[in-house]
């Protein structure tokens, strides 16, 4: 039975989105190659429109299609009252995300590029205790409505997680690093050269006095500023007024060297698509605009509560409904080389990880969050570890004062692209020991 | 699935050791936000996991949502293994029993109208959405009805349903600038009765968003801290059990000498158990995910490491005994060592003989998350209060508490009469999604923690 035919009758509108996919991981855990695994995935969500209620259900494996139905049925009886227009076919940008090269790489050759890395790590510390993940996932998603759309989304993706532990006495050190693609290329090896030169910089513990003093975020540091912002401007928060920015589109809200794209444009980034998760177009645009608020990220649902228009950003995965959620987020980096930066400071933390992030109230703009991994920085070099420091602050003034924003930018969790942020002065405590 | 059609893939796999878990998850999930009925859904979720080891290798697994491809999973499971060139593995051995373990509910959640689910958590958000100043509102109810057949080739075939009912409830309340939350809930594994009747909670959960509108954020310092029941599990969980995880220490000698059996950790007062045979919580079940019964096992004992947690596989490596502690979030992962119900034992000084002699600080309350990088931790309180001169004082927000974990455990000074288990709690350790756990502690003050703030 054709399910969308079957709801033709029953429903205003209906959807039916479709999941398949195979991924193969391979793991090392303490240098030691430790499982190999194959997930195989299917699954079938729908949504139907009935008396304009919405209604949602999804199920994997031996299912009835009538149960299905009835399920769906029975939400949208209770479902949430909303004006939403599932869209017709349309055309979305062009976008590579399916490298058919990555689903011939054999097993074998994970199983290596996994050994490499545990080698080239011990071999910076041999206390070093390497874990490793790596994954390759290929999966077809196809979305099929009512209005007419039908949109089918094959990807490939590449998943690298790389952590070293390192135990001396009481003194523990964990850095990691992450890397996701489309394809297999050499990347991985520069990801995996990062992370040694954390290890290396962190075999010496130095101490730092409280104060205020500039601070500099390494991307992955930086995403304690990060996330107040993309909690902002989620159209969840926007659409239901909790989000800060939401009266403020078009003003000035941070420093005018700040810029932020939603871009799922990127060619060979697993975030990037033609259209998302309920077949709308994708499109590059500008979030923050040297400062200005220039807009929010809409999916269908929150669009219509909110008066506005899905921006493409509806994200699902298989047991919920489609959200808002940013596709690749592109902070626009500087001009200063970061040799340039660090030459500048005097003393100050550079801050590589954070503690709790997404603690306390981050929709406020404000953080004060423990540093996982951080250097202190003296006279223009990185001298030492820090640690039992803390920072603390509101992006919504913090981000007014950057001092200066880095020419190179790197990914951070596969979906932001950032820079090395360095703000003139921030709140730091340090423990004393 | 039959029983005979399991065994008999069992019983065809070329692998030392193999095991097979099925899981179906029946789940269905309310959620208003603010005034909008946000989410009325229905799921089912089946899949299953096939986990088959080669002794001189490693592990092979596969996982999959489509049952009837069982025997060829095997196979897959059987032939990644045989990829895998690790150290060679050995498994404490465990005499296995065949078991079937129906529960029964008093107000079965999978007999109960749609409506009457509805009409419950629509009482509960209307509560939250009437005292003054409040904005925006999260009330969610769940009920999870989990059926979990588990077989492995050394004789073991169990099923174990896992029902499981949920409450949450989230209040914001904003002024200008000043958005503030409260939470709170329940979730056990019960009948619907369990989660009627909560109309006080609501009310206390409001009520505490809006005070907090006009609470002060927390002056930043070293104080002495008194932490309630709350707070003090998920510390005692997170900054402490995951320590206790044999997967942490077995492989890495410098972490084995960290967590010495024998080392002190704390004062005689502090005793942390964990207990996954304690009825009615969360973090409870007869058998884990390797078919091991749950037990009761001392982590700390009068202030001195004496156990840890363990998988067959951290046991044997250890030579330690099986604790039953190898969990799975679900189908697709295999079984780690994670905690079950982990709790700080009761002592003796009350609440009031604990605040006595503060001159100065602060009353933590609730956790609304939590970190720790082993030895670093950082817990946000939901909310506070200071004390001044032996007495609780004005509210105070932005509580958050960091410090070193050695330390801290031997700071603590005082630990509380009124033990309470927490009625909610997820643990994520690698594993996506979150495991079902519960905490516990009675109050306990610390000395010198450091507090961030302003």
């Amino acid at each position: 039975m054709d399910l969308l035919e079957a709801l033709r009758g029953q429903a205003e509108q209906a959807e039916v989105y479709t999941i398949e996919g195979e991924a193969t991981v391979v793991s090392f855990e303490a240098n030691t190659m430790k499982a190999a695994k194959v997930d195989e995935t299917r699954g079938i969500a729908l949504r139907a429109l009935v008396n304009g209620r919405l209604g949602f259900t999804a199920a994997s494996g031996a299912v009835a299609e009538e149960d299905l139905v009835a399920n769906l049925l029975a939400s949208a009886r209770y479902g949430e009252e909303v004006k939403l227009a599932f869209p017709g076919p349309a055309a979305g940008p062009e976008v590579a995300t399916y490298d058919p090269s990555l689903a011939e790489v054999p097993l074998a050759r994970l199983v290596e590029i996994g050994q490499e890395i545990v080698a080239t790590l011990r071999a910076t510390d041999p206390n070093a205790h390497v874990n490793v993940d790596l994954e390759r996932e290929i999966s077809t998603t196809s979305l099929r409505n009512s209005a007419g759309a039908e949109v089918r989304a094959r990807r490939s993706i590449l998943s690298l997680g790389v952590s070293v532990e390192r135990v001396r006495g009481d003194d523990v050190l964990i850095a990691y690093e992450t890397l996701s693609d489309i394809s297999l290329t050499e990347a991985y090896r520069q990801a995996v050269e990062r992370l040694a030169e954390k290890v290396r910089l962190a075999s010496r513990v130095t101490t730092l006095r409280s104060g205020r003093m500039p601070v500099l975020f390494a991307p992955s540091g930086a995403l304690v500023l990060l996330l107040p912002l993309m909690l902002a401007l989620n159209g969840q928060h926007v659409q239901r007024g909790t989000s800060p920015l939401a009266t403020r589109r078009g003003e000035h809200v941070l420093a005018d060297t700040l810029t932020l794209w939603d871009d799922p444009t990127l060619p060979g980034r697993p975030a990037s698509g033609s259209h998302d998760g309920e077949g709308v177009p994708c499109a590059r645009k500008p979030l923050i605009e040297g400062g200005i608020c220039r807009g929010f990220l809409f999916d269908l649902r929150t669009a219509a509560l909110a008066g506005a228009q899905s921006t493409g950003n509806g994200a699902r995965g298989l047991f919920a409904p489609p959200t808002p959620a940013p596709s690749n987020l592109v902070l626009q980096p500087g001009e200063t080389p970061l040799a340039r930066m660090l030459a500048g400071i005097q003393r100050g933390l550079l801050v590589e990880e954070v503690l709790g992030l997404g603690q306390g109230n981050p929709l406020s703009g404000a953080f004060s969050n423990p540093v996982g991994l951080g250097y202190l920085i003296e006279r223009g070099e990185i001298v030492g570890r820090v640690k039992d420091v803390s920072i603390s602050g509101n992006i919504y003034q913090d981000l007014r004062q950057v001092a200066a924003l880095s020419q190179e930018s790197y990914w951070v969790r596969g979906q932001l692209k950032l820079p090395y942020i360095l703000l003139g002065e921030l709140n730091v405590v340090c423990r004393e020991r | 699935m039959d029983r005979e059609r399991i065994q008999a893939a069992l019983r065809a796999s070329r692998a030392d050791y193999t095991e097979i878990r099925l899981e179906t998850w029946r789940t269905t999930k309310i959620i208003f936000h603010g005034r909008h009925l946000e989410t009325v859904d229905m799921t089912f979720n089946e899949g299953g996991i096939v986990r088959a080891l080669v002794r001189s290798g490693g592990w092979g697994l596969a996982t999959f949502n489509n049952l009837e491809t069982l025997e060829r999973r095997v196979d897959q499971a059987y032939q990644s293994a045989r990829w895998v060139q690790g150290e060679p593995i050995n498994l404490a051995p465990v005499d296995f029993c065949e078991d079937e373990i129906r529960v029964a509910l008093g107000t079965d959640f999978r007999q109960v109208p749609l409506a009457q689910k509805k009409e419950l958590i629509e009482g509960y958000n209307e509560i939250l959405l009437t005292q003054g100043s409040i904005v925006d509102t999260q009330a969610t109810y769940a009920d999870q009805f989990i059926t979990v057949t588990y077989a492995n080739s050394e004789g073991a075939f169990i099923i174990e349903e896992r029902p499981l009912v949920t409450v949450h409830l989230v209040a914001t309340a904003r002024q200008g600038d000043n958005v503030q939350r409260a939470a709170d809930g329940l979730s056990v594994p019960a009948g619907f009765e369990q989660v009627l009747g909560l109309e006080e909670m609501a009310r206390r959960v409001a009520q505490r968003a809006v005070d907090l509108l006009s609470a002060e954020t927390v002056v930043g310092g070293v104080y002495p801290v008194i932490c309630d029941p709350k707070l003090a599990g998920v510390f005692v969980h997170e900054a402490f059990g995951h320590l206790s995880e044999a997967d942490f220490v077995y492989a890495n000698p410098q972490a084995q000498e960290m967590m010495v059996l024998g080392r002190r950790f704390g004062r005689d007062i502090l005793t942390i158990v964990d207990d996954g045979t304690l009825l009615g919580l969360r973090g409870s079940h007869r058998y884990d995910d390797e078919g091991v019964p749950t037990r009761r096992t001392e982590l700390v004992r009068e202030g001195i490491l004496v156990g840890r947690l363990h998988s067959r596989e951290t046991a044997a490596r250890m030579k330690e005994p099986v604790t039953g502690n190898a969990r799975a979030t679900d189908y697709r992962y295999p079984p780690i060592v994670r905690m079950t119900n982990t709790f700080i034992e009761a002592g003796e000084t009350t609440f009031e003989e604990m605040l006595a002699d503060i001159p100065l600080g602060v009353y933590a309350c609730d956790s609304i998350g939590g970190q720790t990088m082993l030895e670093n931790f950082s817990f946000s309180a939901g909310y506070g209060y200071m004390i001044r001169h032996g007495r609780l004082a004005e509210m105070v927000k932005d509580v958050v508490l960091s410090g070193n974990l050695f330390a801290t455990l031997q700071n603590i000074d005082a630990i509380g009469n009124d033990l309470t288990m927490s009625k909610l709690g997820m643990c994520g350790k690698g594993q996506g999604g979150g495991l079902a756990v519960s905490t516990g502690a009675p109050h306990i003050r610390i000395q010198g923690v450091a507090m961030g703030g302003r």
